[in-house]
């Protein structure tokens, strides 16, 4: 099964294509032979970078606060939905993780007009998609609908019915907890998971971003009443952002917007109150021992910035020579020269609260050791040696001549609007955005990459088999060792 | 990823109407055009003016079913090969020369092809031409570059097999189902068989399988056809043409009974049951009513098993139903993760009641309806991409020799009749073509409790 192999995986955070340059060197490793990265330069490439603008949606708000985005895309007859409720996982309380991600997930399991089976029905006889989540870590919960552009007016009865009335039932709930503490189990078996779950935690300590998961004692306690209270409270027009893009007309979609979300009754939001980040910790390993591990996951960061950060470009154009993507010098270091791993990128996350920078790769248990090496080497070269002129321009270019290929993405189009809407970003963000991408210098590359591949509070986790790689992380720093449970063993 | 073609065709809104949508939507034609080079590449050009973008595909007749005993998982190490450079392109080099000029790309290995695509700004249509053209004339083989793939390829079979749940399980279902080598064996290989992989090997691969007239090139995009065509014989056409392959014989011996097994694994926390059946290859009137079939039995929250076996029983907590489509003997694949408490057996049971209430009662007309409403809109919206329409036009033309087939499927997916669905699953979702391997955690000495 599982028919086709990838040269490889491209995570989506990293959207494509990148950076670098130069040939990676990092020092040689445990006498593997190096087989390096070489550059002809024979081909024929265009210097031209093709200059676009992204073009912008048309905005309205309803009577009740709801903002609405349209972006006109005629390519097919096709129409998509995005609505953002500007409260998320983010204000959970502290004794009820996965509340946000519940309240979403139940929206489509009743409603005042349909039940779940109904809505199943429905939405799956004219061949549409309607779903809602609250990823962990995110100030927002979304919900996304789409189909067909003939199904339109259908495809925004079903959308508002389950946002306006949904009724959380508490059979649908029962059934919902079960398939959800089946769920938590089954994830403490990926090492992805128990990666993730403990380099958030240890970044984040006590900030509810420290959060990746809800718990086996959340789901069962969680009730129809706290779903009922956290959508009465925050799944209000003035505290949401639709967007809509497809091949739709402005006026008339609007009119089908205003017929089913002009309804939607007003209440004024009390923004949760999420508390303070803490300071950084100081620099350390923390290994989740797994037996029978073949192979070590690693991530190692720090953290980023909020969205609107004026750094976010500049962090986003070192990232890019560092980690992201396969011609960036941690996959051709780790992978092309050393054969180490599959796959080795970064990325970072933001939003309103500064989000996470996080290199990531599994390499086989033996090779532990020299990985770790490799990213530390890389990690203190992009900090102290300045990026040469080359390397750093092709970073940029590959950065604006994609926007390019954004054009064909209307989904995405949408979302990079919604994000300067929500964000608060300039109005013009999307066509200066390419002329601050080429004013990034090498300078300013380097403070970014000192700043945020921070060495003193640099969080490694290794997810592996403890009694193979203990010994080689020790040379890396202190290591506190967990089990897959969480608990602390040393 | 997505793709597709002109528009402006029939869209449902149009001026100033009203919003309850007029016309039925239909999916957009494609019009390309398909043509042979003189040394047997086939080269087809559709375009879409959407975008300043384009697609380029080179999709080769190689996968794995090509390979031999002791070779296992070596069509995907050459794929990796690929990308370690040619004459005039260092290796890694095409990462950066594509990347870097803002395009995307990647390459994938299945059991019937393998292919290399390329999406980039209009104006860079050269140097994808060019890195194409030069890995087909003049692949660069070396023992170090190897090496270091083989281990690349080990950490990319540790990443999705070894190290996962449910891993081995995956590779399990296919050997057990087949006796055929072809397609028995997996496509990412041995750890035995990688290792064993030498230079010889890949110079024989590479003269063999990756002549242009084992080949398909697709480009779909903003582009010139005149002049596109011009180019691709520029680049392409002085590469020399090679004896054919020898056709791989896919045939599968007939069954006769159930085959199981169980797998005690020691990443796994929770039991899952994996369920295959033999089922007829891709684009036949059968292996369309089983897609039908799939759907109504596994797509979306309104099918059967889902409303069924998650919803009302609930004995499972998530089923998916996925038929394949190979160009030889395919499978129809069901996987289930039984809810903690239920026996894996019990959830077993009722997924073949509910086969054998299709076979005795059939489907409904709104169950066919449904699923037919489905296939288009997915059809239409994977017309988004230029390059999926690309990497389509380019399997279809390798599967089927049928690149049409990306304007066609709809009807051959609509002509299923619900008395077909019915026959289908009678003839073919059947004991003695069926094979079942379950997977049961394995307690590891060391291991916590807690868990469980």
């Amino acid at each position: 099964m599982k028919r086709s192999i990838l040269i490889v995986l491209l995570n989506l955070g990293l959207i494509g294509g990148l950076a670098v340059a130069a040939l990676a060197q990092g020092p040689g490793g445990k006498g593997e032979s190096l087989s390096t990265v070489q550059r002809l330069n024979r081909a024929p490439v265009s210097k031209e970078i093709l200059r676009v603008k992204l073009p912008r949606p048309r905005e309205t708000k309803l009577a009740n606060g709801l903002t609405v985005l349209v972006l006109e895309q005629h390519k097919l007859p096709t129409v998509a939905f995005a609505l953002w409720v500007k409260t998320g996982a983010l204000a959970d309380p502290k004794d009820l993780p996965g509340l946000a991600k519940s309240t979403a997930e139940m929206l489509r399991e009743g409603t005042t007009h349909r039940t779940s089976a109904q809505l199943a029905a429905e939405v799956d006889s004219i061949g549409a998609s309607l779903g809602a989540s609250a990823d962990f870590g995110s100030s927002i919960s979304t919900v996304a609908a789409s189909g067909l552009v003939q199904n339109a007016d259908r495809i925004l009865d079903l959308m508002s019915d389950v946002v306006l009335n949904p009724t959380f039932p508490g059979e649908e709930l029962e059934k919902y907890r079960k398939r959800q503490l089946a769920q938590l189990e089954e994830q403490r078996a990926e090492p992805d998971f128990l990666g993730r779950e403990k380099f958030f935690q240890v970044l984040y300590q006590d900030f509810p971003a420290s959060v990746v998961s809800a718990t086996p004692e959340s789901m069962k306690r969680i009730s129809p009443e706290n779903l009922k209270e956290f959508h009465a409270r925050y799944y209000v027009p003035d505290n949401a952002l639709l967007g809509v893009v497809g091949d739709v007309q402005f006026d008339q979609i609007v009119s089908i917007v205003q017929k089913y979300f002009g309804g939607w009754k007003s209440t004024a939001v009390t923004p949760p109150v999420v508390g303070k980040l803490p300071p950084p910790a100081p620099a350390k390993i923390t290994l989740v021992d797994r037996p029978s591990s073949v192979q070590t996951n690693i991530l190692a960061g720090d953290f980023a910035v909020r969205r609107n950060d004026p750094d976010y470009i500049p962090l986003m154009v070192m990232n890019r020579i560092l980690g992201g993507g396969p011609s960036a010098r941690l996959f051709l270091n780790l992978r092309e020269n050393h054969g180490y791993t599959y796959g080795a990128y970064s990325f970072f996350t933001s939003d309103t609260y500064p989000g996470a920078w996080i290199a990531t790769t599994e390499v086989r248990n033996d090779v532990t050791d020299g990985s770790m090496q490799e990213l530390v080497a890389e990690f203190k070269r992009i900090r102290t040696e300045k990026v040469p002129d080359a390397e750093l321009e092709e970073a940029r270019n590959s950065i604006v001549a994609r926007f390019a290929l954004s054009l064909e993405q209307p989904a995405q189009l949408l979302s990079s609007w919604m994000t300067v809407n929500y964000y608060k970003l300039p109005e013009d963000y999307w066509d200066r955005y390419p002329e601050d991408v080429v004013k990034v210098g090498p300078e300013v590359v380097q403070r970014a990459a000192t700043k945020y591949v921070d060495l003193d509070h640099l969080q490694f986790v290794c997810v592996g088999d403890g009694k193979q790689i203990k010994d080689a992380l020790k040379k890396y720093g202190p290591v506190e060792v967990y089990n897959t449970e969480g608990k602390r063993l040393e | 990823m997505k793709k597709h073609q002109w528009t402006g065709m029939l869209l449902g809104l149009c001026l100033g109407v009203m919003p309850a949508l007029a016309s039925q939507s239909k999916i957009p034609r494609l019009e390309f055009s398909d043509q042979r080079l003189e040394n047997g590449l086939r080269v087809i050009i559709a375009l879409d003016r959407t975008a300043p973008v384009f697609s380029i595909a080179v999709t080769y007749n190689v996968g794995s079913r090509n390979e031999r005993p002791g070779r296992t998982g070596f069509a995907h190490l050459f794929e990796h090969m690929m990308f370690q450079g040619s004459e005039n392109v260092g290796k890694g080099e095409h990462f950066i020369l594509v990347l870097n000029n803002g395009g995307g790309m990647n390459g994938s290995t299945s059991e019937d092809r393998t292919n290399y695509f390329e999406q980039l700004p209009k104006n860079q249509l050269d140097l994808a031409l060019f890195l194409e053209a030069d890995r087909m004339r003049s692949l660069a083989v070396n023992q170090t570059n190897l090496e270091n793939q083989r281990r690349t390829v080990q950490e990319e079979r540790r990443l999705g097999i070894d190290n996962q749940p449910y891993g081995k399980s995956e590779l399990e279902i296919d050997n057990l189902s087949y006796d055929n080598f072809a397609y028995k064996h997996s496509v990412i290989g041995s750890m035995v068989d990688l290792e064993a992989a030498n230079v010889d090997d890949v110079k024989d691969f590479f003269r063999i399988y990756y002549a242009p007239n084992n080949a398909v090139l697709t480009l779909v995009g903003d582009l010139e056809p005149r002049e596109t065509l011009e180019k691709v014989k520029k680049y392409f056409g002085s590469i020399p043409s090679q004896p054919p392959p020898t056709k791989v014989d896919l045939t599968e011996p007939d069954h006769y009974g159930e085959r199981r097994s169980t797998i005690e694994d020691p990443l796994a926390r929770l039991p899952q049951i994996l369920i295959s059946y033999h089922i007829p290859p891709g684009n036949t009137p059968e292996s369309y009513a089983l897609q039908v079939l799939g759907n109504i039995l596994g797509t979306g929250q309104s099918s059967r098993l889902y409303q069924h076996l998650v919803k009302d029983k609930q004995l499972a907590t998530s089923i998916r139903v996925m038929p394949d489509s190979r160009i030889g003997p395919s499978l129809f694949y069901i996987t289930a993760m039984p809810r903690p408490g239920v026996k894996p057996e019990d959830l077993e049971k009722a997924i073949y009641e509910e086969i054998e209430a299709v076979k005795k009662d059939g489907v409904t007309a709104q169950e066919m309806e449904k699923a037919r409403t489905q296939f288009l809109r997915n059809q239409i919206q994977s017309r988004q991409s230029t390059l999926f329409t690309a990497i389509r036009l380019g399997q279809y033309a390798v599967y089927f020799d049928d690149p049409n087939l990306i304007n066609t499927i709809f009807d051959r997916y609509s002509a299923v009749s619900a008395e077909q669905v019915k026959q289908a699953a009678q003839k073919f979702l059947v004991t003695t073509g069926r094979t079942v391997v379950t997977t049961v955690p394995a307690t590891v000495p060391g291991k916590s409790a807690a868990g469980r």
